[in-house]
């Protein structure tokens, strides 16, 4: 598959893209037939939660295939930038639901509050719940919406400019890169999981579906317009993407993934090209958390540690890399059947001697599937299309031969 | 009974209108909340199954209000965000009365503002940090002064301790509770350089340092006590490392805050021998109501090698002192069960009467056990009944808190200021 | 053996004394509840009682009750000392007239003292133990002295010491009479001599004893400093002048400085009518306006003013600050602090000897769990994510071994080699299976091997439930190898060391020495030429990770003897492996080596900067790694040539 989608020779505008059009087409039919049976009663509140967090998770997983399938940098860290983003959101969420809560309060006493008596009341609120009283530096902008939304976008960025400039810089590719990211989560939830890294420790913060100034509205409604905005950040994220992958960019994109060095040699600046898809990746990302825990409620460190960057990868395997919408059915799929399992919702098997209880065997089968998939299916769900639409390539690869080792290389062992 | 999953509810649920419980529409719905799959799993399950004996019992005796009682489990499987859409899915989908649930304190706090917007009621059942008093939320569990102060007490006064090493998970529980007993024991006179504070991750392994630091302490002589909040697996390690290092209970003795009969069953206790828990229930407990207890638990489970543990009690006298209340107020309208609970009486499995208190916290005596090497605890020290606190008196910001839903209608009343801080929790 | 220690103290305190006709019981009796119930601060007064008695039997009934076996009898209410049980009978010993007779079981209370009483109990029994014949017992007084220092204990300590036979105790009687004589001798001459024979003992009861002698306490004062002063303070200097200031604070010499909440609360006492004077309260809304409304009331006299700088300073310059030992003799004071600083050069040597060998051992750990994956990384280029589990399921291993074979030694020496071949089987199988068909695809395979890991994992939970199984080291292995005070390291981490040493020579052997080693080597440096030399790549590969996956699997029961086995074992230990993998350079034994040294040197150098957040030590050693990898992508040793491209 790795030629699969090298040859397209100018770009295509993304609207006009077949699969696209497709795209964007149902999931508009999907937002409006959601929301009409949310209105009238028949999906609960708690379930249009859950989906406005997949469309969200279909966003992150999008952008894993455009850094993984399409430029082959394999990064078991994205979740950590989903987390950051987040908690960046997170911190006005609790600042200003806070205040919303104290400032009466403290405007009842005898004497008007000071600013710093302010912030210390919401400090103490905030973290008294983690022994501590004070904020600490990070919640510097805390107060300010604008602020924090830009720190959405700003904290994964810097991130992954900093990281991958790093790394990109001294050549770490393949395996090690992979690795490297997935270091690079485990020590930011490391990090978090202290109580003095500032954020609530393993406690995280919580309480994120009340959006301050919206008290009063009922949280079916605050579901919905969540849903919304997950749904059109998809819509928008898949169609930059599209665009990002659609044209020479893409190109160079994908032949950084089939053969660096031939790249290079060909005069293109491949770090450049690879930190370019690693940051703008980590910052769809981000949003994406922006909006995902709002709908989930509580954002701890456990959310980034480093098996739920693996999952990410695993959606992206199992959809289908190298296609946008195969990651966002992957991510769909496998986390929607993911909750319906391990919540009970498969009947359990009676073996007469032992039953298959699904919450138990549920890892079992997915870890074995998935194993299936890599082996037999590496093109995954988004394979499917692939057969139903006939469009199946001559294969041209064949056997490597004896020796399968020498083709090592090819996916970016140097 | 019945679990129903996020894509089945959809095709059968109706619109989510805040679950006010209507009179005792029957049957009356018990949801129970708790992880039975995932890492809490272990701890967790016990409780589910425990509950189903309770409901069982009960519907046995005649049910409540005429009703039959239906548990309504659901599996939040140790996901914290799960646990805020499985607690909205029982009060809105399956329209529960009450809850009992949730073990870690994040799954709490997660829980809470679902509890609070729907006006639910749930049961906690697990020792915690304090520092909150939900309107919708009964603390069956111990406070920090239930548990931790009477065994840093138990420490100073009976063993003569003069050096604490207060060793924890990095976590909200281990935290705020070493953060209380560090101030406590600088107002007991203990200089601030004869304290020493560890936090180590979940599942730490590697405790040779630590256990060497914990052992320097005590290089002048003094006699070193460890205050133990160290959570689950990283227990064995740190037993083990005691023992390795040729560290008796004698000579430095350790409580733990987090070991019962259930961590202690699947270890290998030669190296626990002598080390104490406190904790408000134990299963070696010489009364007849915990003979009937045990009894009843081991046929239920079918499997007599099952132990009992604190919690287990804690949702025994939270389950019967709802039931009590639902009958006295003849209906399970939270608001009314809410009121009718305050003063609710009910015996403790270890003797003695429990009390729920205004504060939605229980009175329940403190025990100090030193564990045998059968997995069981000796009981070798019991207080009377505490009332439980939900601010403590031993952090300043806190000493000024207090909580009392009857009188104040406030779970965090300013007495300085004599103002309601806010009604809602802050989680 | 008790029996021999009740027998020896009879025959030593036979002779009775004249005038007491009490016996035992009856001073019991006197004492009953306390006796059955003691409590550390109540029990003096049975001990004291007891031995005021004189009688043979109080230090045999003292030793039953420091051991936990004096039971009361509810027949008669009276206390015996339990010699035996059995079933429902039990077997009681009258301790006044040594007569034993048999009761039932149920109708005996035990007397269970807890740790504070059984000191106190042990503090008592000094007296009758220290020229005891049996040379434990003789011990166990020295322990209790030295656990509670006492002038009273020099007399009885230099009477045991003459007819003492023991070298080695009698070598501790003399240090401890010493370190008795430093605190509580009688002349400054004798005092200050046993000070300096304590320079060069690194033992924690002569370093404690000196830090005792240097007990100082802060004073302020308005004079000159006096007494036996050990610092003088200079605000600015030792101590920063808030802090100083603070201190004239505390000693009430000087007034407190106007807070913001009294600010606030002297504000809100004198509210009139909505205004402070003629400010409206709303204006009071930021710290200026309220330090100038109050500035406002200090004026009227109504609160007092602010505390300006200028009589902060005048304060400070008229106060002395300084510490005083509360020892009075400077002699005395000035020797022990020259033998103090004497030691502590050595104290902090010794320290970190012992961190270097913790640093040791967690390194060997680390090398036993990465050596596995080095061996199937290097030479085969790929990811096992699921070595982790190979790991553990190793410790399962030995887990289930040590469910049929009870004897730790025996199940220990099974299960190393089942585990070998356990974790090698299922190693092989994988490659046969999933590996072998990606090797063209590397990042698949990591992901592959990640699927099969998460399978395992919870097969094992399904298998072994969620909770830790215990996984008992043999007795000869626990205890530690004590070198002095400071520096111990336990003896089941020497045997990991040996056996990480072991692997490491067994490794190097195979790759060096052997037919298989050549070929691996081939085929690591150059699979394509390798194969045209004859070499069946298959094979290799199959063996290499055979190999591999079976010394994870012998980890694992290294891992499990001295933490916890779970089912998240390996994915504790998978990532470190990785790092320690990248860190010391692929294909390499000697760098896996370096990568592992260096992992946990730095772990552990992290660790002792900051004892109190083992978190942030991991935290930042990662951080540090990735930084490294910056400087150094190809590792500590790296494979250079041709060697490296593969």
């Amino acid at each position: 598959m790795t030629d699969a989608t090298l040859a397209l020779p100018s770009r295509t505008p993304p609207v006009r893209q077949t699969s696209t059009m497709v795209f964007l087409a149902s999931l508009a039919v999907f937002a409006v037939i959601v929301t009409i049976l949310a209105q009238q009663g028949v999906i609960s509140t708690s379930f249009v939660k859950t989906l406005g967090k997949t469309l969200c998770l279909c966003l992150a997983a999008v952008a894993m295939d455009v850094v993984w399938g399409y430029t082959g940098i394999l990064s078991l860290g994205h979740m950590a930038f989903f987390g950051l983003g987040g908690y960046a959101i997170g911190m006005w969420l609790m600042y200003a639901r806070t205040e919303a809560l104290v400032a009466p309060g403290l405007a009842a006493q005898p004497i008007p509050p000071t600013p710093s008596e302010l912030q210390d009341a919401i400090g103490s609120q905030i973290f008294g719940v983690v022994g501590s009283s004070d904020f600490p530096l990070i919640w510097m902008f805390a107060d300010s919406l604008f602020l924090q939304m830009a720190m959405v976008v700003l904290v994964p960025g810097v991130l992954a400019l900093v990281f991958g400039w790093l790394a990109f810089r001294s050549r770490v590719t393949g395996v090690y890169l992979s690795i490297l990211t997935q270091a690079m989560t485990l020590a930011l939830a490391l990090y978090l999981f202290q109580n003095d890294s500032g954020l609530r420790g393993n406690n995280g913060l919580s309480g994120l579906q009340n959006i301050p100034g919206f008290e009063d509205a009922p949280q079916s409604a605050i579901s919905l317009a969540f849903f919304w905005a997950s749904a059109v950040a998809l819509a928008l994220g898949y169609l930059l993407f599209a665009w990002v992958v659609s044209g020479k960019m893409g190109s160079v994109l994908r032949a950084v993934r089939d053969d660096e060095a031939r790249v290079r040699f060909l005069g293109y600046h491949v770090e450049s090209f690879k930190l370019f898809a690693f940051v703008l990746t980590a910052v769809v990302t981000g949003i994406a958390g922006a909006l995902y825990y709002p709908q989930a409620g509580i954002i701890n460190p456990a959310e980034i540690a480093p098996i739920a960057s693996i999952y990410l990868a695993v959606w992206v395997a199992i959809g289908g890399r190298g296609r946008l919408y195969g990651a966002a059915i992957g991510a769909a799929f496998v986390s929607l059947l993911s909750s319906w399992f391990t919540g009970g919702g498969a009947p359990d098997i009676d073996l007469g001697v032992y039953t298959v209880r699904w919450t138990d065997w549920w890892l079992v089968l997915l870890g074995l599937s998935f194993v299936a998939v890599t082996l037999f299916a590496p093109k995954g769900i988004g394979g499917l299309v692939d057969l139903l639409t006939e469009k199946r390539r001559p294969e041209r690869q064949g056997d490597y031969g004896p020796d399968k080792g020498a083709k090592r290389s090819e996916e970016g062992v140097e | 009974m019945s679990i129903r999953t996020a894509l089945l509810s959809t095709a059968l649920a109706t619109m989510a209108v805040p679950a006010l419980a209507q009179d005792a529409d029957c049957p009356i719905k018990v949801g129970i909340l708790h992880s039975l799959s995932g890492t809490m799993a272990i701890s967790e399950t016990t409780l589910k199954d425990v509950m189903l004996m309770l409901i069982e019992q009960q519907n046995e005796a005649g049910g409540l209000l005429g009703c039959e009682i239906e548990a309504v489990v659901v599996d939040p499987a140790s996901d914290w965000p799960l646990f805020a859409e499985k607690a909205r899915e029982l009060l809105t989908v399956n329209e529960v009365d009450v809850i009992f649930g949730s073990w870690t304190s994040v799954s709490r706090k997660s829980v809470l503002p679902v509890l609070e917007e729907l006006n639910g009621l749930m049961f906690y059942p697990v020792q915690y940090e304090g520092e909150e008093s939900s309107k919708n939320v009964f603390y069956t569990g111990a406070a920090p002064n239930q548990q931790a102060i009477p065994a840093v007490d138990y420490f100073m006064e009976e063993l003569g301790v003069e050096k604490f090493a207060l060793l924890g998970t990095d976590y909200v529980y281990p935290r705020t509770t070493n953060q209380i007993l560090e101030q406590y024991l600088k107002d007991q006179g203990i200089p601030e350089e004869d304290i020493f504070v560890n936090y180590t991750p979940f599942g730490h392994s590697d405790w040779s340092t630590i256990v060497s630091d914990v052992i320097e302490l005590g290089s002048d002589g003094s006699l070193v006590g460890v205050i133990s909040t160290i959570n689950g697996d990283a227990n064995v390690g740190f037993y083990k490392e005691l023992a390795a290092q040729d560290v008796s209970a004698d000579d430095i003795p350790v409580v733990a805050f987090s070991v019962g009969e259930e961590e202690l069953s699947g270890l290998d206790t030669s190296n626990l021998v002598g080390h104490l828990a406190a904790w408000n229930y134990f299963q070696s407990a010489d009364t007849p109501e915990n003979e009937e207890f045990i009894a009843a638990w081991h046929e239920f489970i079918g499997n007599e090698d099952r132990v009992t543990n604190d919690p287990m009690e804690a949702h025994y006298i939270g389950f019967n002192m709802w039931v009590n209340a639902v009958e006295e107020a003849g209906t399970t309208d939270v608001d009314a069960v809410r009121e009718a609970m305050w003063g609710q009486e009910h015996p403790n499995l270890t003797g003695g009467t429990a009390v729920m208190n205004p504060n939605h916290h229980l009175s329940k005596p403190v025990l100090i056990g030193e564990i045998q090497d059968d997995g069981q605890f000796d009981i070798i020290s019991e207080t009377e009944e505490v009332p439980g606190d939900a601010w403590t008196d031993f952090l300043p910001d806190s000493a000024v808190l207090t909580s009392d839903w009857a009188e104040l209608d406030c779970g965090m009343y300013n007495t300085e200021t004599e103002t309601c801080v806010q009604q809602t929790s802050n989680y | 053996m008790h029996r021999i220690l009740i027998a020896i103290l009879a025959v030593l305190t036979l002779i009775p004394v004249a005038g007491r006709a009490q016996d035992l019981q009856t001073i019991l009796q006197l004492h009953t509840e306390e006796v059955e119930n003691p409590g550390r601060r109540s029990v003096g007064v049975v001990i004291e009682d007891l031995i005021a008695a004189r009688l043979p039997a109080v230090p045999v009934f003292l030793t039953h009750w420091q051991d936990r076996e004096i039971v009361l009898n509810a027949e008669d209410g009276q206390f015996y000392a339990l010699v035996d049980e059995d079933g429902d009978t039990a077997t009681i010993r009258n301790l006044d007239t040594g007569d034993e007779s048999e009761v039932a079981g149920d109708s005996l209370t035990e007397v269970r003292p807890n740790g504070g009483v059984r000191r106190e109990i042990a503090a008592a029994l000094v007296r009758f133990q220290l020229s005891d014949e049996n040379p434990a017992n003789r011990r166990a007084a020295l322990d209790a002295i030295a656990r509670r220092p006492d002038a009273d204990q020099i007399a009885p300590l230099t009477a045991s010491i003459e007819d003492e036979q023991d070298a080695a105790i009698r070598a501790d009687k003399d240090r401890l009479l010493n370190i008795l004589t430093a605190r509580y001798g009688e002349t400054t001459e004798a005092r200050v001599e046993a000070i300096e024979r304590l320079g060069g003992s690194i033992t924690s009861d002569a370093r404690a004893a000196l830090s005792q002698i240097l007990e100082a306490e802060d004073r302020v004062s308005a004079e000159a400093p006096d007494g036996n002063i050990a610092q003088v303070y200079t605000p600015g200097d030792q101590i920063s002048r808030t802090e100083a200031y603070g201190r004239l604070v505390d000693a009430e010499l000087a007034p407190a400085p106007v807070s913001g909440g009294a600010i606030r609360d002297a504000l809100i006492a004198n509210i009139d009518g909505g205004m402070v004077l003629d400010i409206p309260v709303e204006l009071l809304d930021t710290d200026a306006q309220r330090r100038a409304a109050y500035d406002r009331l200090a004026q009227a006299g109504r609160v007092p003013p602010f505390v300006t700088q200028d009589r902060i300073d005048a304060a400070l310059d008229s106060h002395s600050f300084y510490a005083v030992y509360e020892e009075e003799d400077a002699a005395v004071t000035d020797a022990a602090r020259a033998t103090l600083r004497s030691v502590e050069t050595q104290v902090s040597l010794n320290q970190t000897a012992d961190l270097a060998l913790d640093a040791i051992s967690l390194a060997s750990i680390y090398f036993l769990a990465a050596i596995g994956l080095a061996i199937t990384f290097g030479v085969m280029g790929v990811i096992n994510m699921a070595h982790g589990e190979f790991i553990m399921m190793g410790a399962y291993t030995g887990y289930v071994v040590q469910q049929i074979v009870p004897d730790y030694t025996w199940s220990l020496i099974i299960a190393l080699p089942l585990a070998f071949v356990v974790a090698g089987a299922a190693g092989i199988a994988m490659e046969r299976l999933i590996i072998r068909h990606l090797y063209h695809r590397p990042l698949e395979t990591l992901l592959a091997t990640f699927g099969v890991s998460i399978a395992l994992q919870q097969l094992a939970k399904n298998i072994f439930g969620t909770q830790a199984r215990p996984l008992t080291s043999p007795d000869w292995l626990s205890g530690q190898m004590v070198i002095n005070e400071l520096v111990s390291i336990s003896y089941i981490r020497i045997a990991i060391f040996v056996l990480a040493g072991l692997f490491l020579a067994l490794l190097l052997f195979i790759l060096k020495r052997t037919r298989l080693g050549l070929e691996v080597r081939a085929v690591t440096q150059n699979p394509g030429m390798a194969a045209s030399m004859g070499i069946d790549p298959d094979r290799i590969n199959m063996a290499t990770f055979g190999l591999g996956s079976g010394i994870a699997g012998i980890a694992g029961v290294a891992i499990g003897l001295y933490a916890q086995v779970t089912s998240e074992m390996g994915a504790n230990y998978i990532v470190q492996s990785f790092m320690t993998v990248v860190v010391g350079g692929v294909g390499n034994v000697w760098g896996t080596l370096a990568g592992a040294s260096l992992i946990g040197v730095l772990q552990k150098g992290i660790e002792s900067l900051n004892p109190s957040n083992t978190l942030a030590a991991q935290t930042y050693m990662i951080l540090f790694i990735i930084i490294f990898i910056q400087f150094r992508p190809r590792g500590i040793v790296a494979l250079k040539g041709r060697a490296a491209g593969a």
